[in-house]
């Protein structure tokens, strides 16, 4: 027996290298990119799609010849959503791996605890994070390697803006998450109200966990404004539309830029109807004018998705979807002009100009580390249970 | 603001039903065996799975779903206690304890594993037109959970006084040994509460997936507030858990609507505290009679 357990081990020790070694036929080294993502705890279900996508456009990139000749490769990590988890894998990423740059992490909390840290090590980021902090200056520290794909949350909130000041509103309520991302959206939205001429007649906040927020919304039905303006992720923002429609509010429900997709339809039933949100055009992108530059970039992107890697089975689409390939594409374009040196990639990236990607087109300079302006969002309108465009 | 008061006060009560039934779960496993299960917020969340599954996926009727779930749920709590509580041979509460939070990490990875991490949500029982009650609009889905919760607490507490079984598991839980002696099945009656509690928890879930939607993680936060509503009421007493439940969630609810929705959980938590200042063993609670 333990003859035959040596012959086995032996034979393990031998026949494994070489097998390995078949497997991978004479390549360039590859260049290491590390990727963080949420892929359990709370924002599980943005973090893991996002995961299948950077993996979908990698291999795009790797199959059009990689970075001249040489592939990409990623090199995986969860961060729970939990910022200290976060930072270990970003030490990990940076001192164990030699990674040439990260994207990720998902959540805004996560983001601004790696923010520091890649920015000592002088790593280029490309985070998918909501909350704009990642990528502002003054208190929030210095942010010459971080960048991000995902629309400012100050963008989504002033094309809701200019969507209400087209539709005569003047008086609005704000019902934000008592999280980051909530409080980073508040921040906006009572900034910019005035400049559009928006009164802001009542403030209410939530717990993104609590189960039920009848009682802030009859506050803020007291006060009779024109439209609610809810801010938040995950199952929240659909107990706020069920709940309006429990109270019997008529005013429209405006909600933020992080919910478009399948999910929130499917969660909220018949109380999502006439639910109002701005969107990355990836959400009704059929019923863009065709003359929109981004149209065909999107089509390729769905077509990837849907029919040759089936991810909509899992995670069908929604507004998020193209964020992991965006920062890829961005990172990509970088590294063939710059190659794999850290600060020659960072110039690189801001210098990215024209980039027509999923969620807009890019114009990245120093001082703005997203590149996307208000024209790079549409407002959706849940009608019937579908994806309208409201306004272009 | 006749109309807001009322609104608060019902909605609290409708939140505070659901903390109820959790608190309820805590009681089962207190009365039979002195332990904190924190596996009982994951019994909820795998009660809901459970009726998604069935209902969506297998359209099996309503009825039949709620008792398919609830079933199924009950086979998860004597698992647990068969192959984890049982298999230590321990009478220390805190090793107990700690077992109860291995089986609920990993009830809740299972969970991830088999359901995904999506979250996952069900239509009304019976519809979604809120029923007006003194000016404040509740959702019929809250007047089922309201109602169960009180059937639910009159059935436990004619159980735990007048059927053998019920006085048999609290006899279990004052001391083991005695109640072996006197001829009582301790294991089987510790199986038996953690079946109900197992199903406890799945009435819980099948009731609240329409309102909450239900997540993998779910049961970690419910499970805190329903526990919080057993210490408020005075642990392992039925009656306690049913007013800890519900005035847990008017505390949260009269919090956010009068003073503040920002502080909304530390308004209910300083009065949970100030409260547990002024009787630590609950409002119902009854202190531990030891005859020395």
């Amino acid at each position: 027996m333990k003859k035959l357990l040596l012959v086995l081990v032996f034979l393990g020790l031998v026949i494994q290298p070489a097998l390995a070694e078949n497997k991978t036929p004479v390549k360039k080294e590859p260049i290491k990119i590390g990727a963080f993502f949420a892929l359990s705890g709370p924002a599980a279900f943005i973090g893991t799609p996002t995961k299948l996508v950077a993996q979908m456009a990698v291999d795009q990139i790797n199959k059009e010849g990689g970075i001249n000749g040489r592939p990409i490769q990623l090199v995986f990590g969860d961060t729970e959503g939990d910022p200290t988890k976060a930072v270990a894998i970003a030490k990990k990423f940076i001192y164990v791996d030699k990674v040439v740059a990260i994207i990720g992490p998902t959540r805004t909390g996560t983001g601004m605890a790696v923010k520091r840290l890649v920015e000592q090590a002088h790593v280029p980021t490309i985070m998918t994070v909501g909350g704009d902090p990642v990528i502002m200056g003054g208190k929030f520290g210095s942010y010459k390697y971080v960048f991000k794909t995902p629309q400012r949350s100050s963008t989504a909130v002033k094309r809701i803006y200019m969507y209400l000041q087209k539709k005569g509103i003047k008086k609005i309520a704000l019902l934000t998450s008592s999280d980051g991302f909530g409080r980073d959206g508040r921040r906006w939205l009572t900034k910019l109200a005035p400049q559009y001429g928006l009164e802001i007649v009542a403030q209410e906040s939530f717990n993104p966990r609590d189960t039920d927020m009848t009682t802030q919304l009859s506050n803020i039905r007291t006060k009779g404004p024109q439209a609610i303006v809810c801010w938040t992720i995950g199952p929240a923002g659909s107990i706020v539309a069920k709940n309006v429609k429990q109270l019997g509010i008529k005013v429209p429900l405006v909600q933020c830029h992080g919910l478009p997709g399948p999910k929130y339809v499917e969660l909220a039933g018949d109380a999502a109807n006439g639910n109002i949100m701005p969107s990355t055009k990836l959400m009704a992108w059929q019923q863009l004018p065709d003359k929109d530059p981004q149209k065909p970039v999107i089509a390729r992107f769905v077509h990837l998705y849907n029919d040759v890697y089936h991810y909509n089975k899992d995670f069908p689409i929604n507004t998020h979807s193209g964020y992991a390939w965006d920062a890829l594409m961005i990172l990509s374009g970088a590294l063939n002009k710059a190659g794999p040196d850290r600060e020659k990639l960072r110039d690189a990236i801001e210098e990215t100009k024209g980039y027509v990607g999923i969620s807009g087109i890019y114009n990245i300079t120093p001082q703005d580390h997203n590149g996307l302006g208000v024209d790079s969002m549409i407002i959706v309108k849940v009608v019937n249970g579908q994806w309208k465009l409201e306004d272009y | 603001m006749e109309n807001n008061l009322s609104q608060f006060f019902f909605s609290g009560i409708a939140t505070g039903a659901i903390y109820a039934l959790i608190a309820l779960g805590f009681c089962i496993i207190e009365n039979s065996t002195k332990i904190v299960n924190f596996a009982q917020g994951d019994f909820l969340t795998l009660g809901g799975m459970f009726m998604f599954t069935l209902l969506h996926a297998l359209h099996v009727p309503l009825i039949l779903a709620v008792l398919l779930a609830i079933g199924a749920t009950a086979l998860v709590g004597v698992a647990m206690e068969r192959f984890t509580i049982r298999p230590a041979r321990s009478k220390e509460t805190v090793i107990l304890v700690f077992i109860t939070i291995g089986a609920s990490i990993f009830i809740r990875g299972a969970i991830k594993i088999l359901w995904g991490k999506s979250p996952k949500s069900l239509p009304y029982f019976s519809g979604d037109n809120p029923v007006g009650i003194l000016g404040a609009r509740i959702l019929p889905q809250s007047l089922w959970i309201v109602a169960v919760t009180i059937l639910v607490f009159l059935i436990l507490n004619y159980f735990y006084r007048n059927t053998r079984y019920g006085k048999a598991m609290r006899a279990v839980a004052y001391d083991r040994r005695a109640a072996a002696l006197l001829g009582i099945n301790v294991e089987k009656m510790v199986m038996l509460s953690f079946a109900l509690a197992g199903g406890m928890g799945a009435i819980a879930g099948v009731l609240i997936i329409p309102i909450t939607t239900m997540t993998f993680d779910m049961g970690v936060v419910l499970g805190l507030k329903g526990f919080a509503a057993a210490v408020l009421g005075g642990y392992g007493n039925v009656m306690g858990a049913v007013v800890g439940g519900l005035l847990l969630g008017v505390m949260e609810s009269l919090g956010a609507g009068l003073v503040s929705s920002t502080f909304k959980d530390v308004i209910a938590f300083v009065i949970l505290l100030l409260v547990l200042f002024i009787r630590p063993r609950g409002i119902l609670g009854r202190g531990e009679g030891e005859r020395v």
